[in-house]
């Protein structure tokens, strides 16, 4: 039930059709290299009235329309817990990621849905493992992203149903930017957690099947698995893993490798985050 | 905006030669060798000096640069400054090129600064950068890798650890002051802070010239404390300590950045220690390329949606842009610069209001003084002159300043009088005044009639006159009077205050606040047969007992009902002769006392004479003019001090209290201070309302509502005394008094009533019994007062009320009067 006390846009408009011919079209093919993750755009400190908050941006493709991904996160505190809540020596993390109503092609209602209750879900782990959640008892932290705009703005991505592997790009760049917010926001951490997405991408019958960093699913015939894990760099470790899809039969390739290739994606992420707060600080330096 | 130690070239530098290192290991081996030769001869005999590993690292310190290396060398080992070498030659790394270092700039950001054996903050800083290469690039021995091995913790002792063991623990410094993240401005420091860190930074420094560490060791400890560290590490200290390596915004171009995957480290962290091996083996099969291959990351220049989202903010770091625009207003020849840089003087008025805490009505005249001699002396003074004062929050009602005798003697208005009506409970009182007030049309016909409907309803349509009196609902559904109700009426000559009081035994209380307010009283006796002589006995004594100890002289007696026994002669002579008796052996004067046959239901001998032709015989005086001819029986005490009991309190808005009751004695106008006793509080007057008019002043006598400000009502109860502040009343709990007995008295518990004042108290002792014409002592310390007899009396009060001597008081107990006396 759409919320009457606001005045809904259409929930989907009509569009000519697009006849599927069953090959991609060539300009439509990834063209980066396997390994190559596509440029990014973070800023940090954006949100004056937040403790800290963070902007990524993934450029979108060239010739496309502003089809990149878009995300902002704001962190509030660490501040008290209510009063009514139970003692807690740790601090309390929440997360909250939402899609804004305009992020996807299909809109998103004001509510949570479950889809982005499991992101939110998702992104608690990856962060926890990096907070050091012990140096702020009796308090709590506040991390919401919202996705301004989604990979799925464009219609083909409904059609051809590959927003489920969107959500993967969609997790890493959560992790990504509520990294640096926590970041901005000068709360503990062992490391800066950054998020990274591998992909076991194939043609159209299922042959040539081949990893990919950061993969954009429409760029891809076929996507068989997708992982995203939440990495620390500096300790080797992995916070959260998310893996879906399933491998083929043979042991062409396995779960391990796919993980480890996600990883090498997020450690070009982390190189980013660094460099986004390295400027940050340079800014305030001079 | 741009780090001034970076520039692009810097950055393809970099990974040119980290590329090189990484990837062609061997290569590199043989540029150590190579340079390793060329410094051996480059030193030429002092080579013997140094060893082969010092040299090795001097070279991996300057990247194979042959001529500072040598230079170090010499510097630090075969020539060594003073003290001040060792400490110079590490300086120079920091500023030289970050890129030279074959360490990512990720790495290098989140390497932690510490180490207890510290040369300089700076040196430091840098070496851990330095040696915290990962494990992969093998280049010498003393490298670990920088994690803590299973067995580390396996001979370790719980206690007594060995010193080379420890490690220090390095409390991270928290973001200094100000606010947490967010904005873009850097924190700010406070000046102490800036105190301490200045303060620390010197102590440092002097702790570092005193001991001097060969490099050797330093080493070694720094990556055995690193890995141990690690965990410490927080990212504020990460990012603030100073290793801004690159700025992506300086140019449009992307800038590319290599990361590292150290050899194994994935592998590891996935399939956990044990079977590494093989997925190492099963994932090179799947690549083309092996694990080292690089993850290129490009940060792109923001979108046009981030420019317009963040544009103002990257604006604001322009410096081109001028701090101060020249207002026109500048060109004026009345414009000072510096006007506002001095307080205001509504700041300074400000400023000396809040140092006296309060606010003052002679606050501004204060902070006046101290604007035009700025003496601090004079001010702090002034200010705690000021804030000795007393501060009232009202200011008080203005007195006109009256001399109110005078004004009451000009005022030739009509006279006030006040009386009380008495009798038996069910005698018509309060039918009696109802239809007084009837008659004298100050109540509508219609009025009664609606009374009397609502009365058919529940059997008691003959209460409908009693009704205009009593309105409480509970004495409308019990049929008595249960407070005294008020009302007035004037005729031609007087005011008249209608005090109707209750006839029951049970509210004897009341009907004594009522009769200390009265100049005279009506007493009502019920003629029908057995009525009056049940009434002698009951209340009908008791009251006019009460009236005569209360000092009331005056009395009417209207010999009601009269109607119901055929307006007989007889019946009305029998009861006047009785009465008359029995009021003159409680010592009222024979001329003071009036009898008038009524019918207070039919309303004859009331205004009109009785029509009824059975009633002619009486030719005296109707009530009213019965009324008339009674004045106050006493002089007003004018002159006396001001004393008012209150009878009634009413709350209302805004501070004030409205007060009703009696003027007892002397005078009052508005503006008077004035002090409610027991409590003590003061306040003004601040209207006074006699009847319905508001006047000026008030005497004696007079029944008035006084309006009071600047007093908690919580301070004021029924039966307080108010009174003026020259001369207030005593407040006491013992009092003497010569008392008539009514009763048998003995030291017993007692209740003291005056007015609506009544104290719980008991008679301590009897002092004597007195005669009661001459008041000689008769008897000394009797134990027991017969009834009948006067005698005086020591009463102790539970609490302190506000009594003086001179005053009537009646003594009750256990719903009784037990004795009637004047306070000593």
């Amino acid at each position: 039930m759409a919320d009457r006390r606001r005045v809904n846009g259409p929930g989907s408009s009509t569009l000519p059709p697009v006849y599927d011919d069953g090959e991609l079209d060539a300009a439509l093919r990834r063209q980066r290299a396997p390994d190559a993750i596509r440029p990014l755009y973070l800023k940090t400190g954006v949100t004056p009235s937040a403790s800290g908050s963070a902007y990524l941006e993934i450029e979108p493709r060239e010739g496309e329309h502003g089809s990149g991904m878009k995300l902002t996160c704001t962190v509030h505190g660490p501040r008290s817990l209510p009063r009514s809540a139970p003692f807690s020596p740790y601090m309390v993390l929440s997360t909250h990621v939402k899609f804004a109503p305009f992020a996807t092609k299909q809109r998103r209602g004001y509510l949570r849905d479950s889809s982005e209750k499991d992101l939110s879900t998702h992104l608690e782990t990856a962060l926890r493992g990096a907070l050091i959640a012990d140096r702020w008892p009796k308090s709590g932290v506040d991390v919401v992203v919202t996705i301004i705009e989604g990979e799925s703005t464009r219609q083909d991505a409904v059609e051809r149903r590959v927003e489920e592997w969107d959500v993967m790009n969609v997790l890493g760049g959560c992790i990504t930017v509520a990294s640096a917010a926590i970041a901005d926001a000068g709360i503990d951490c062992v490391d800066t957690v950054s998020g990274g997405v591998a992909a076991l991408v194939a043609s159209k019958d299922g042959k040539d099947a081949s990893i990919v960093l950061d993969p954009v699913a429409l760029e891809h015939e076929s996507i068989l698995a997708a992982c995203c894990v939440a990495y620390l760099p500096n300790r080797d470790e992995v916070t959260n893993l998310w893996f879906k899809g399933q491998l083929p039969s043979p042991a062409s390739c396995n779960h391990q490798s796919l993980v480890s290739r996600a990883v090498q994606a997020s450690r070009g992420t982390h190189g980013l985050i660094s460099a986004s707060l390295s400027e940050a600080i340079g800014s305030t330096q001079n | 905006m741009a780090p001034p130690t970076y520039d692009d070239d810097d950055f393809v530098d970099q990974y040119d030669d980290y590329e090189e290192e990484d990837e062609m290991s061997p290569e590199d081996k043989v540029a150590m060798q190579k340079g390793t030769a060329e410094v051996q001869k480059a030193l030429g005999t002092e080579a013997s000096k140094v060893t082969v590993a010092q040299i090795q690292e001097a070279l991996w310190h300057y990247y194979y640069d042959v001529d500072k290396s040598v230079a170090y060398l010499t510097k630090t080992f075969i020539a060594p400054a003073p003290k001040a070498a060792p400490k110079a030659a590490p300086k120079k790394a920091p500023e030289g090129k970050t890129g030279a270092f074959p360490l990512p700039a990720k790495q290098a950001l989140f390497l932690r600064t510490f180490e207890a054996n510290r040369e300089s903050p700076e040196h430091d800083a840098y070496s851990t950068n330095l040696y915290g290469i990962p494990s992969h690039t093998r280049m010498f021995p003393i490298m670990e890798k920088p994690r803590i091995s299973p067995t580390f913790f396996d001979d370790m002792p719980w206690l007594d650890i060995p010193k080379d063991r420890e490690a220090v623990f390095i409390e991270p410094p928290r973001p200094v002051g100000g606010l947490l993240g967010g904005s873009s401005s850097a924190p700010k420091m406070s000046k102490l802070q800036a105190l301490a860190a200045l303060r620390k930074k010197k102590a440092e420094e002097k702790k570092d010239q005193e001991r001097v560490v060969p490099p050797e060791d330093e080493v070694s400890k720094l990556s055995l404390s690193d890995s141990r560290n690690k965990e410490n590490t927080s990212l504020g200290s990460k990012l603030r300590g100073g290793n801004v390596q690159r700025d992506s915004t300086t140019g449009p171009g992307p800038l590319v950045q290599k990361g590292e995957v150290p050899s194994g480290a994935v592998s590891n962290s996935i399939g956990g220690h044990t079977g590494s091996s093989t997925i190492v083996e099963s994932e090179t099969g799947v690549y083309a390329k092996p694990e080292e291959e690089l993850v290129i990351s490009h940060s792109h220049a923001p979108s046009a949606f981030a420019r317009t989202l963040f544009g103002s903010a990257l604006e604001a770091d322009q410096t081109q842009r001028p701090n101060v625009f020249a207002m026109p207003y500048t060109q004026s020849s009345s414009f000072l610069a510096n006007a506002f840089s001095e307080p205001s003087p509504d700041d300074i008025v400000l400023a000396a209001q809040a140092k006296a805490g309060k606010k003052t009505p002679a606050a501004p005249k204060a902070a006046k003084k101290s604007q035009k001699n700025e003496e601090a002396a004079k001010e702090s003074g002034l200010a705690s002159s000021v804030s000795s004062l007393k501060v009232n929050d009202g200011p008080p009602p203005n007195s006109k300043g009256l001399d109110v005798i005078k004004e009451f003697e000009q005022n030739a208005s009509k006279r006030n009088a006040s009386f009380v009506v008495v009798g038996h409970v069910d005698a018509g009182k309060s039918t009696l005044m109802g239809r007084l007030l009837l008659e004298l049309k100050l109540v509508e016909e219609r009025t009664v009639d609606k009374y009397r409907r609502q009365g058919e309803k529940i059997g008691k349509q003959s209460f409908a006159l009693a009704w205009v009196m009593d309105q409480r609902s509970e004495e409308r559904d019990r049929g008595v009077t249960i407070d005294i109700a008020t009302n007035h009426f004037e005729t031609e000559s007087t005011k008249f205050t209608i005090l109707d009081a209750p006839g029951h035994r049970d509210f004897v209380p009341n009907m004594i606040a009522g009769a200390s307010q009265a100049d005279f009283a009506i007493l009502v006796i019920d003629a029908n047969t057995g009525a009056y002589e049940k009434g002698l006995k009951g209340q009908t004594r008791e009251h006019v007992l009460l009236l005569r100890s209360l000092g009331v002289q005056q009395l009417i007696v209207a010999v009601n009902k009269l109607d119901m026994v055929g307006w007989s002669q007889d019946r009305f002579k029998e009861i006047s002769e009785e009465v008359s008796g029995f009021l003159t052996g409680l010592g009222f004067q024979e001329k003071h006392v009036t009898f008038i046959p009524i019918s207070g239901l039919n309303g004859d001998n009331i205004v009109k004479r009785t029509e009824d032709a059975a009633g002619a015989w009486y030719t005296g005086p109707t009530l009213i003019q019965g009324l008339e001819a009674s004045g106050p029986s006493t002089a007003r005490a004018l002159k006396k001090p001001f004393r008012m009991a209150i009878s009634e309190i009413f709350r209302s808005q805004q501070g004030t209290t409205t007060l009703a009751g009696r003027i007892d004695s002397g005078t009052i106008q508005i503006g008077d201070t004035v002090l409610v006793q027991p409590s003590g509080e003061s306040a003004y007057i601040k209207s006074i309302m006699l009847d319905t008019e508001a006047k000026d002043w008030a005497v004696a006598g007079q029944n008035v509502s006084v309006a009071l400000t600047n007093i908690d009502p919580i301070h004021i109860k029924i039966g307080d005394i108010i009174c003026h502040t020259t001369d207030p009343i005593a407040v006491g709990d013992t009092f003497t008094m010569k008392a008539m007995a009514f009763e048998h008295l003995m030291p017993m518990p007692v209740d003291l009533h005056r007015g609506r004042l009544h104290a719980a108290g008991q008679i301590q002792s009897i002092a004597a019994t007195l005669d009661k014409a001459t008041g000689e002592v008769i008897k000394k310390k009797p134990k027991v007062v017969q009834p009948g007899g006067v005698a005086r009396i020591l009463i102790k009060l539970e609490a302190k009320v506000p009594l003086e001597a001179g005053q009537r008081v009646v003594i009750r107990s256990e719903g009784e009067t037990i004795a009637a006396g004047l306070l000593e």
